[in-house]
């Protein structure tokens, strides 16, 4: 397998988007996801060729379980495409797991499929130049001017103070400052004052047009699809409060340590199975680590243009809202269509690319996948349907393939990648169950309950090993 | 040096460069706030500098895998 074919099982839209997102609000992870995004699938291709060890059946159901987690934190993206053009999230999803399961029928994929990537890449980044010429400003002054914001507000050119913009996914919103906000979809809001101790909670059933108040401290509960219009010139809730908070992110400090080491294990141990190793070298093998670079990046100046430009369109979390908004902010009609639609265009790409990729990667594990396939696509769109978090599901999916699927590649023989899969699945399974088990765990447990492969991976990778070696004292013991 | 070898000092090299991200942005005196040129120097790091040398590791080790 080419480079370039192995690094199209990483660059998974939610994985890009979501970093874009992050880098735009001033996430004070931002900095080391977007590195590990990049040097983890890296790792995997310089890794020593990773084969199957013989059947290992806790391996396979962790891998298909691991794919259509993935696959479903995409899917999430086409819902929220959906929703934030003004259709129904399973609009989105039925359109988008329609096209994943129809495009291996094609004959495209046989000669689209090693460049597209490669193609999705430059879609990715030509919006971004055309934003960089009109806007004339490089990525690192536009990181100097975000920085440099007195405040984050609304500003007049605004959706959100115009015709206002709907939530793809449901929000909490907290209010630093007092502000007005109309809602434009009937419906049922839940607004915590935090004024008084215990905070009291009040449900409004308001009508479109009618008007909540909210003051500082006020935390507004917002349903997925709601439309909601904000005063002009007031301080985006949930926003930095300042150009110099977006760029420092305070909370950054020695306490994030754990955190930070679950989401790099989280990817450098998802890598190392979803990705294979390249075992073509040559001029090619060069196309794999280029273009992985070049759409980090591009993801990453995404993230640094919207926070330059138009900071309040990370408001409502949805990371597909950046693509498709920003165009229009910065470069007006009729060409922020075409550019906007140039960036979906990519996204629709990677998200194809990425899926046929995994198709691949099931295919390695468990053998020619057709019904398999079906019953994972399908199972991705009905986590997809609850709308969840699609980060907290690509850092499950990763960690679920680091924890019981990349110790069975890297054991010596069968028995091994049983037990490295087998200890690595009951450490995963157990952290993710323990907040159900035991609500009251205490908080330092939070990281490895967010980031059960930090535990889980190395946990079955020693088994695997010493499983391994004390196969192989044995076989040596037989042999003299 | 064989290719196993080269492989593996490549990869060790990718982590030393991970792991200095964590070092610029969590280490108490925060020195990957320190701006130069306007950006911070945790994000010319984890922005351009490791990710080009990164790159750089990979290419050099895919291209090269014989000899």
């Amino acid at each position: 397998m080419t480079a370039l074919a192995a690094a199209a099982v990483w660059l998974q839209p939610v994985l890009l988007t979501v970093l874009a997102l992050r880098v735009a609000a001033g996430d004070a992870e931002a900095p080391w996801l977007a590195l590990g995004a990049l040097i983890a699938p890296l790792v995997a291709l310089l890794a020593a060729t990773r084969r199957p060890t013989g059947a290992n059946p806790v391996a396979t159901v962790a891998a298909a379980l691991a794919l259509a987690i993935v696959l479903a934190a995409d899917l999430v993206l086409a819902a929220d495409a959906a929703v934030l053009l003004g259709g129904a999230a399973w609009h989105g999803i039925g359109l988008a797991a329609g096209l994943v399961l129809l495009m291996p029928l094609l004959p495209a994929p046989r000669w689209l499929g090693p460049a597209a990537p490669a193609v999705a890449a430059a879609a990715l980044l030509l919006p971004l130049a055309a934003i960089a010429l009109t806007l004339g400003a490089a990525p690192w002054t536009a990181w100097s001017h975000g920085s440099l914001r007195a405040a984050v507000t609304f500003p007049e050119g605004s959706g959100w103070v115009v015709d206002g913009e709907r939530f793809s996914r449901p929000a909490r919103l907290r209010f630093t400052e007092g502000q007005r906000v109309t809602v434009l979809t009937a419906g049922v809001y839940r607004v915590v004052e935090r004024d008084a101790t215990p905070p009291t909670v009040r449900a409004w059933r308001l009508a479109a047009g009618e008007t909540l108040t909210l003051r500082p401290g006020d935390e507004l509960s917002v349903e997925a699809g709601a439309r909601l219009r904000f005063d002009v010139g007031r301080r985006v809730p949930g926003a930095p409060a300042s150009g110099i908070v977006w760029a420092d992110a305070p909370a950054r400090g020695p306490a994030m340590l754990p955190g930070a080491l679950g989401a790099l294990v989280t990817l450098v141990g998802g890598a190392l199975a979803l990705v294979p190793a390249s075992r073509r070298p040559g001029l090619l093998a060069a196309g794999g680590p280029l273009v992985l670079m070049t759409t980090v990046a591009a993801a990453v100046g995404w993230g640094v243009y919207v926070a330059a430009a138009a900071p309040d369109l990370a408001l409502g979390g949805s990371p597909l809202a950046p693509l498709l908004r920003l165009p229009r902010r910065a470069l007006g009609p009729p060409a922020a269509d075409v550019v906007a639609a140039l960036a979906l265009g990519a996204v629709v790409v990677l998200l194809l690319t990425a899926a046929l990729a995994l198709r691949g990667r099931l295919a390695a594990i468990a053998g020619p996948p057709s019904l398999l396939w079906v019953g994972i696509v399908g199972l991705a769109s009905a986590v997809a349907a609850w709308s969840p978090d699609p980060w907290r599901l690509l850092v499950l999916g990763l960690g679920l393939a680091a924890a019981v699927w990349t110790p069975a590649l890297l054991a010596t023989g069968r028995t091994a990648a049983l037990a490295g899969s087998t200890v690595g699945a009951a450490a995963f399974l157990g952290l993710i169950v323990l907040p159900l088990v035991a609500p009251g765990a205490a908080a330092w447990l939070d990281t490895l309950v967010r980031y059960p492969a930090l535990v889980a991976m190395p946990l079955g990778w020693a088994v695997a090993r010493a499983s391994g070696e004390r196969a192989g004292a044995r076989r040596a013991a037989r042999t003299a | 040096m064989s290719v196993p070898r080269r492989r593996r000092t490549a990869i060790a090299a990718l982590l030393v460069l991970l792991a200095g991200a964590l070092l610029l942005a969590l280490t108490p005196a925060a020195p990957g706030a320190v701006r130069l040129a306007g950006v911070s120097l945790l994000w010319w790091y984890a922005g351009l500098v490791a990710p080009v040398l990164a790159t750089g590791i990979a290419v050099v080790c895919l291209v090269r895998r014989r000899g």
